[in-house]
């Protein structure tokens, strides 16, 4: 038995829920794939010690970690605003996820990360403020300023931004 | 479940499948040597290499990494090339082992009617803050403007003429912001630069020919130039002006959230745009840029049917009836002529390679 039989049976059951994490944080396929592969070389070498405890938490906030890492790094263009080359039906939903993806790759890459966490994964604050290693206040102020930029950068997206549910997260 | 989760849900299932459980243990076992590799080394060389090896996937590269014997596709010369048809700018180049992107190849492009292309590396096409910066063309396609890094301004080139004007108002770099917006007259005499759409920082027009400038209000968004008026389109309320170049018009007020404008008709009061709620179902609302009223909605009949292509704009009207609108399928770029009485639609032009990259057309106000 290979001594990674329990990281390949982990990232065999795992690996596509942690990968749409990746791809809402990048926006591009791509891109996706290698934050995700990285992250997971990194987590393949501290298997033994993560185990035991919650491994797909640790994998998300390293996700997550990368991701903003990345991004502070000098970058030649905002990533991730094509267009989704597949599933884009004509209706108000694909409609709504052309003009989202647009928005989102306009965002701070910590805001991006709180909606994501926030409001895609269904984190609390606190596991949000874990992931991102802030405090559960700066969560809630970077939830309301990148809905707010969200609001900004695509009035379209009212219908989805002025959610009652969501203001009360925000506020 | 909030609307916006079930937004991003839909973004998410279109994540591909991966199968990275082989290739994360591998890439942990490659790591491991060139770890021992380096303690066994120890030396600056070997040092240097492994922080390239786990440079970021977007670090720039240095230009000098790309093999320029390459690329054969030569610079824009000086003097006269013939109309342009279409700008694009180039993507990095994304290379594995070790993962990074190499932007070093990232400039715009510009291909004449005549099918030629030329790198037109004068243009600057990022800021130092990695802000995009566009370039326009005029509806005509002989005037090409783009941001000079060097003269810190815009430069207008005649490519029929073969001449070149450098507009004397400077803008600095740093004033090139997220979403920048650039918009061209068919003289090249006029430019509108939004340092930042959809933002209230306002806009500049800029006289290239006497060096005189006006703000343009930054609620507004520039949509085209044409005889001597700007259009101007304010989202969400949603109202269009008619601004002429020298100042002066006012706004007019559609009952409706419209979007995707293109420029005045031939007849000089007439444009057409998405309703919001009817941009899935493909109708285009012909509206009354004079009254603020709706002439009629046309249903477009001729698109292709397909999954996974989207209408990604309108464009110039190519006679008094038909309106171009662009449409991005999953293989390519295509522009077609929409008769705005009966909505039938027909091929006119197609942008082959270059999917997904920035896409600049003449007349289009471009970012």
């Amino acid at each position: 038995m290979d001594r990674h039989d329990d990281f390949r049976e982990f990232v065999l059951a795992r690996q596509q829920v942690l990968m749409r994490t990746a791809y809402l944080l990048t926006g591009d396929a791509h891109l996706a794939e290698d934050l995700l592969q990285s992250v997971l070389i990194k987590v393949a070498g501290k298997w033994p010690k993560l185990s035991g405890g919650n491994p797909e938490a640790y994998v998300r906030k390293a996700l997550v970690n990368q991701y903003i890492s990345w991004k502070r790094r000098p970058r030649p263009e905002v990533l991730g605003t094509e267009l989704p080359e597949r599933g884009a039906s004509h209706d108000d939903a694909a409609l709504h996820r052309i003009v989202l993806r647009q928005a989102l790759a306009r965002l701070a890459p910590r805001q991006r990360a709180v909606i994501v966490l926030r409001f895609w994964e269904d984190l609390t604050e606190a596991q949000t403020a874990e992931a991102l290693g802030c405090s559960p206040g700066t969560v809630k102020s970077q939830a309301h300023h990148a809905l707010a930029r969200l609001r900004a950068f695509a009035p379209e997206l009212a219908c989805l931004l002025n959610d009652s549910e969501m203001e009360e997260v925000a506020r | 479940m909030t609307r916006l989760r079930e937004a991003l849900d839909g973004i998410a299932a279109e994540a591909p499948l991966v199968n990275l459980a082989d290739v994360a243990v591998a890439g942990h076992r490659r790591r491991r040597r060139a770890t021992a590799v380096l303690a066994a080394a120890a030396t600056v060389a070997v040092v240097g290499a492994a922080s390239i090896a786990v440079a970021p996937p977007w670090q720039r590269a240095d230009r000098t990494a790309t093999p320029q014997g390459v690329d054969t596709v030569p610079d824009l010369p000086d003097g006269a090339v013939g109309p342009i048809a279409y700008a694009f700018q180039t993507p990095c180049e994304k290379q594995r082992n070790p993962v990074r992107i190499d932007c070093g190849t990232v400039e715009w492009r510009v291909v004449t009617r005549s099918g030629r292309t030329y790198r037109v590396p004068q243009a600057l096409f990022s800021t130092a803050k990695d802000h995009k910066v566009p370039v326009a063309i005029s509806r005509d396609g002989r005037m090409l403007a783009y941001y000079s890094r060097q003269a810190q301004a815009h430069v207008v080139r005649d490519l029929v003429g073969g001449t070149q004007a450098t507009s004397p108002v400077t803008v600095k770099e740093e004033r090139i912001s997220m979403g920048s917006t650039l918009a061209l007259s068919d003289d090249g005499r006029y430019l509108i630069f939004d340092p930042r759409e959809g933002t209230k920082d306002p806009g500049l027009l800029i006289d290239v020919r006497t060096g005189k400038s006006r703000p343009v209000d930054g609620n507004y968004e520039v949509v085209s130039i044409k005889g001597g008026v700007a259009v101007l389109v304010r989202y969400v309320k949603t109202d269009l002006w008619r601004m002429p170049v020298t100042g002066g018009g006012r706004p007019v007020r559609f009952d409706g959230k419209f979007i995707m404008f293109s420029e005045i008709a031939p007849d000089g009061r007439t444009v057409a745009a998405f309703e919001f709620s009817d941009y899935a179902k493909r109708r285009l609302t012909v509206l009354d840029a004079k009254s603020g009223q709706p002439l009629r909605k046309v249903p477009i009949r001729g698109l292709p049917a397909g999954r996974g292509g989207a209408v990604m704009g309108t464009a110039l009207w190519t006679s008094g009836s038909e309106v171009a609108v662009v449409y991005q399928s999953r293989d390519d770029v295509r522009t077609y002529a929409v008769n705005v009485k009966t909505g039938q639609a027909h091929q006119v032009a197609r942008y082959p390679g270059v999917l997904h990259m920035r896409l600049v057309l003449p007349g289009v106000a471009s970012q």
